[in-house]
């Protein structure tokens, strides 16, 4: 460790991309930081303060809306992440168990796709199958089934519906690597020994398949909590979550200090999240002996 | 799995397993293909079923200034991050797979990690830097955004192809008597390539349809096109911004095919 590796002259390669991530990562961040300390923008009024007023206006939650807003961010997260793994499970079983390569590379191309197209765009989509004059209300009108549309939309229904579409692909991929690596004779051999198929199915590959859905649900939750197109557009009036709340604060109210103290705030939770889902990937990555 | 001798006519089970993921496919891939068909339906709303075929919205949407600022302000700056992220990301990954490093885990995960953070988060923070320094919103302080968050894809990428060549094959060039200088220009950048390529293609996706890092650095007039898409929304529900989608899906879909003419999905796979 001492003089062994010496940094070779390749090592200066590094620099540009150092320069712009301290520059553009590193500074802004800490600038959100100390901004959401501040009673105003400190370049400009000379009569800003250091203050921890924007953390108990959270804390305390005069306006009772804070909590309501983080609480039902969360809940919108956890929600979205057990659908998209009850959905991405059975599609990343099968991807990982397709023995034609054809078919396979179809499939990843079907649950890829989706994902190169912008989330505006899906959004869109949604809106368009869900909204009282929608395919799906149309359709049940059309055929008698409803007298009036069934509100799927403009509330946290249609946001999770949303949401759950554009980040099951993130839980499709990660399931599939994992549960790819699980030796399939395992499952052959609780049969022989005459398991069911289902039995073979839940005491075998489903428990060597946890770290996987860890790490899945992780992701996907860290992604819908930071989700703010979706909620905005499919949520209406029903839906307020932390980005939401944070873009109005920039955007309607101009209180970037607010918004700051809010940033960090989802920051630190995104950041729990994602030391959990590292861990477990680490424990993944070290721990493919088990099978 | 493999078929077995004593298989039976029809298995139930199998059936409905396939016949479940036929039907999840289906929920990924429907929504797309009914963006479709309202960009060709020629009603002035969202109506279903479709009463016919036209390229009226198509027309609107090209015929329009606004949408087409967007498009061109989007693709200028999905061009120059391109370009950008390209050599940022590439050089980076080189530095980080033959530098020797010390720390090389953590300065790994330190370049990744604006894939960690909150999108909405690194657009934030970057609004209030630009704020606080006076700059203001400057297109180069959209493009820098973009690259901020595109380049992990290419270092990403182009990792994953440094991992698997075969270094004997630069000890040879050496061995043979290149230079360094040579031996990276002959063997291992044209090596690297197809890594740098996909990446690059990511990174073009990454900023064209990128929305959360350019929603409070764009100003009025000068917004790209998923934020422009973003406040359309809100107010009308045409077929304009159905033949819009169209486009930026024709545009994704044509990526993918490069990207597996390039590489192959399979090397993606690695999340």
């Amino acid at each position: 460790m001492t003089n062994v590796a010496r940094p070779s002259p390749i090592a200066w390669l590094i620099a540009p991309a150092g320069l712009v991530f301290v520059l553009f990562f590193v500074l802004p961040f800490a600038v959100m930081t100390a901004m959401s300390f501040y009673s105003g923008n400190p370049v400009t009024n000379p009569n800003a303060f250091l203050t921890t007023r924007h953390y108990e206006r959270f804390i305390f939650d005069t306006a009772g809306i804070f909590h309501e807003a983080l609480w039902s961010t969360l809940r919108i997260g956890l929600v979205t992440t057990l659908v998209s793994l009850l959905i991405g499970y059975p599609l990343a079983h099968w991807m990982a168990r397709m023995q034609s390569r054809l078919g396979h590379a179809l499939v990843l191309m079907a649950v890829i796709a989706p994902m190169l197209t912008g989330i505006v765009v899906r959004t869109f989509a949604w809106m368009t199958i869900l909204q009282d004059k929608g395919v799906i209300n149309t359709t049940l009108m059309q055929w008698g089934l409803i007298e009036k549309p069934l509100p799927l939309m403009y509330n946290e229904f249609g946001t999770i519906v949303a949401l759950v579409h554009i980040y099951v692909p993130f839980m499709v991929l990660t399931l599939t690597g994992v549960i790819g690596r699980i030796d399939e004779r395992l499952e052959q051999a609780a049969r022989s020994l005459g398991a069911g198929r289902l039995r073979a199915f839940v005491e075998v590959t489903l428990p060597l398949s946890l770290p996987g859905i860890l790490a899945g649900s992780l992701l996907v939750f860290a992604l819908s909590i930071s989700a703010y197109v979706t909620p905005s557009l499919m949520g209406g009036t029903d839906v307020l979550t932390l980005p939401m709340l944070i873009a109005q604060q920039v955007g309607t109210s101009f209180n970037p200090n607010f918004a700051g103290a809010l940033g960090v705030i989802l920051l630190l939770v995104s950041l729990a999240i994602v030391v959990a889902y590292n861990r477990i990937l680490a424990r993944l990555a070290g721990g493919q002996g088990m099978a | 799995m493999s078929a077995a001798p004593n298989r039976r006519p029809f298995d139930a089970g199998r059936a409905a397993y396939l016949a479940l993921n036929a039907l999840l496919l289906a929920f990924l891939l429907l929504p797309i293909a009914i963006v479709l068909v309202f960009a060709l339906n020629p009603t002035p709303y969202i109506s279903f079923p479709p009463v016919g075929v036209s390229l009226r919205w198509f027309e609107k949407f090209f015929g329009s200034s606004e949408f087409m600022n967007a498009l061109w302000l989007s693709l200028w700056v999905a061009s120059v991050v391109l370009v950008l992220s390209i050599v940022i990301g590439a050089a980076c990954a080189l530095a980080l797979a033959r530098g020797n490093l010390p720390g090389r885990a953590v300065l790994t995960a330190f370049f990744m990690s604006p894939l960690m953070v909150p999108a909405i988060l690194t657009g934030l923070a970057l609004f209030q830097a630009y704020l606080l320094s006076g700059i203001g919103r400057p297109v180069w302080g959209l493009i820098a955004a973009h690259t901020l968050v595109a380049v992990p894809y290419v270092i990403r990428t182009t990792l994953a192809v440094l991992h698997n060549f075969d270094r004997r094959i630069e000890e040879a060039a050496a061995v043979l008597g290149a230079s360094p200088t040579r031996v990276f220009f002959e063997v291992t950048l044209p090596l690297i390539r197809p890594g740098v390529f996909a990446g690059g293609v990511f990174a073009f996706i990454v900023s064209f349809d990128q929305f959360p890092v350019s929603l409070f650095l764009v100003v009025p007039k000068g917004e790209t096109l998923p934020v422009v898409l973003f406040n359309y929304m809100k107010f009308d529900l045409d077929g304009a911004i159905a033949a819009a989608s169209m486009v930026s899906i024709l545009l994704a879909l044509s990526v993918v095919l490069v990207l597996e003419r390039l590489i192959g999905l399979k090397a993606y796979v690695k999340l």
